[in-house]
């Protein structure tokens, strides 16, 4: 059984218009049995960036934890915000890093420009290889489920209460059919003005 | 072997000076004249590129230096320490892209190659630098120019116009005078060769200066024919 | 010969005898899907037979006619769903012989679990589901894991694509993560429709799915026919 599927994880990212939204289960199991239901995936990174990290959930952590080390250092140095392209340089290189051991997280990443407040989704493989997509990305252990949803739902310059039902039932209905993830999820939309974080009720078996 | 020389050539004198450091200045006031101005939509670097020889083949070394696309550079003071300097800058801006996928801001470029001159007082077996440098940059992000001074100790300015080399001191005086905040790149290439002028001895050509501007469509080099153009402006 | 070799390299390779090994199965794709409306079923497939990363034909329905009122859906490894259909055709002609009528759709289900079962420990590699009408008249699916296990159900996406369709069948027919919703039953048009969406999705990101598909509607009048094209690349 492959380590990234080991603790059970789901994240998406939706571009819309003038926004973006990320979402995550919230399940940390061992295999088949949960052991937590308020885990932590998705990581507020500057004011509208944000990245989830599904994998294994002590790389999860580690990685970033070491993101926000990097991240703060660079915005000591540089004195700004770090853009979401760049940001995503930055993943990149931190996985490559450990290209012969990696860390096993696929992460996902979302956000605004800090400038042009152009919207940015963008998913990488465990070694950094970054994807930079005009729709969705998704990762995980339910990510054909997810592309299955997305695929059908997904319309382009969604207003942010469309986005969030759209991703919201495409994580959801994905969800219910993987067994090591869902209990609980959670979605950000993000707008130029304002971020909104909303928990959503799931089934719990 | 290395270690039996690892200590610093540069150290306090009784009074709290680095004499090394003052030096490395002495050999950059003696250097030949460089200026900088920065305008509203770009930077000029003008440099003195007198030889010795009319045998010298003026057009194939150079002074000013492109670091990346949107920065440029000019030194006074020692040639082959400038070189060192722009392998060592070059060699940092690739680095940050390698990073970021972005281009380094002229801030960053100029802040690291600060350090690289500031390790060269402290580290065992190496002098300081012999040059001071003016560095021109556009930030793309920003949308406007930078013009900042790097000195052998390490130090770093940001200005609005400056001169470095030999005359430096007439050379500030003639721009605080000539210099104003709403200067165009044009005027700014004018006032840099009318600065350069002041201490100019002998007759300016297109051979023995050199120009670069840095503005958004990122920094460039000007070509003796465009230089000779200017000089024909100015007379 | 043989010494000089075991002698240079006796360290990691020891002489002994060889096993060869053969693989009776492949993999050629393909998708079923399959919904019960209140009289009348849907079952529809993909065309596209492949192996690897190659196409064999665009051209295979994965839908097979059993009776006036059930239809099978099966894919996987073809070979054993050619075997499979064959030896089912045969049983069903049997069986219309003993009984002087045709099998029931619930009754094909039964048998077939129980020829799936048969083969527990060398299965047929298939994924299968069964569409038609029950005794009632109403539409009805059941669903097979390849060795037998069934059950009957609403609505089953079977094959290489099932996971894209599934979760969106739930959510647009079994109304799930919905609140305050009005159940209204599934139309005959609405159900075709749906068939069409969810196939031009899982085209977009299975390459085992593709070329176009075979929607069959099953209603007490018989079996309609209808082809609808997807993308082939």
């Amino acid at each position: 059984m492959s380590i990234l599927a080991y603790n059970g994880a789901a994240v998406i990212a939706m571009k819309g218009k003038e926004c973006v939204a990320i979402a995550a289960d919230r399940r940390f199991g061992i295999q088949a049995q949960t052991v937590n239901t308020d885990f932590q995936k998705i990581f507020e990174m500057g004011p509208r960036v944000y990245i989830g990290l599904p994998g294994l959930a002590t790389d999860v952590q580690t990685v970033a934890q070491r993101l926000q080390f990097k991240l703060n250092l660079y915005e000591l140095r540089e004195n700004r915000r770090i853009k979401p392209k760049t940001f995503m340089s930055m993943v990149s290189n931190l996985l490559y890093e450990r290209r012969f051991g990696p860390y096993f997280v696929e992460p996902v990443i979302a956000g605004l420009d800090p400038k042009t407040n152009e919207p940015f989704v963008a998913s990488m493989d465990l070694i950094g290889c970054p994807m930079v997509t005009n729709d969705f990305v998704v990762s995980g252990t339910c990510s054909e489920q997810m592309y299955g949803m997305c695929e059908s739902l997904w319309e382009p310059d969604m207003e942010p209460d469309d986005l969030f039902e759209t991703i919201s039932q495409a994580l959801l209905n994905a969800l219910d059919r993987d067994a090591v993830s869902g209990w609980g999820a959670v979605v950000y939309v993000i707008e130029k003005d304002k971020v909104t974080r909303k928990e959503l009720k799931t089934r719990m078996d | 072997m290395s270690e039996r020389y690892s200590f610093s050539l540069t150290t306090f004198s009784p009074s709290g000076k680095l004499v090394q450091i003052e030096y490395a200045l002495a050999a950059v006031a003696a250097g030949s004249p460089s200026v900088g101005i920065k305008a509203t939509n770009g930077v000029v670097l003008a440099t003195e590129k007198k030889q010795k020889s009319i045998l010298y083949d003026e057009n194939s070394i150079h002074k000013i230096e492109m670091i990346t696309k949107n920065v440029g550079m000019v030194y006074s003071g020692m040639g082959p320490d400038y070189r060192l300097l722009v392998k060592n800058a070059r060699k940092l801006s690739q680095q940050y892209y390698l990073s970021y996928q972005e281009q380094i801001p002229t801030a960053q470029i100029v802040q690291r190659i600060a350090n690289v001159m500031q390790e060269f007082t402290q580290s065992g077996g190496v002098r300081p630098f012999g040059v001071s440098l003016l560095i021109a940059g556009w930030d793309d992000d920003e949308e406007r120019p930078y013009l900042y001074q790097c000195d052998p100790s390490g130090a770093y300015f940001a200005w609005k116009a400056t001169a470095m080399g030999k005359n430096y001191v007439n050379g500030k005086t003639f721009l605080e005078k000539r210099y104003s905040d709403n200067l165009e790149l044009e005027d700014a290439v004018h006032t840099a060769i009318l600065t350069l002028k002041e201490s100019f001895e002998g007759q300016m050509t297109e051979d023995n200066i050199e120009i670069g501007i840095c503005n958004k469509d990122g920094f460039r080099r000007l070509t003796p024919a465009e230089v000779k153009d200017y000089l024909a402006s100015v007379q | 010969m043989d010494i000089l070799q075991i002698n240079q390299t006796s360290d990691y390779k020891k002489a002994g005898p060889l096993q060869a090994h053969f693989n009776p199965y492949s993999y050629n794709g393909g998708t079923v899907l399959a919904i019960a409306g209140e009289n009348f079923s849907v079952i529809a497939s993909d065309t596209r037979l492949s192996e690897g990363f190659s196409i064999h034909t665009r051209e295979n329905p994965k839908t097979y006619k059993l009776t006036d009122t059930t239809v099978l859906g099966a894919c996987g490894f073809h070979g054993d769903v050619l075997t499979l259909t064959k030896v089912l055709d045969a049983r069903l002609k049997i069986y219309e012989q003993d009984h002087h009528k045709q099998m029931t759709t619930g009754a094909v289900a039964a048998m077939l679990s129980t020829m799936l079962y048969h083969r527990r420990f060398f299965p047929y590699y298939v994924y299968n589901i069964v569409a038609g009408l029950d005794d009632e008249g109403k539409g009805c699916v059941y669903s097979f894991d390849p060795v037998g296990s069934y059950e009957r159900e609403a609505y089953r996406a079977g094959g290489s694509a099932s996971a894209m369709l599934q979760p969106l069948l739930d959510n647009q027919i079994g109304f799930k993560n919905q609140q305050g919703v009005t159940r209204i039953p599934l139309s005959r048009e609405k159900a075709v429709n749906l068939v069409k969406d969810v196939f031009i999705s899982a085209a977009e990101r299975d390459i085992y799915t593709g070329d176009s598909i075979l929607i069959n509607v099953i209603t007490k009048d018989g079996v309609t026919d209808e082809r609808f094209p997807l993308r082939r690349d």
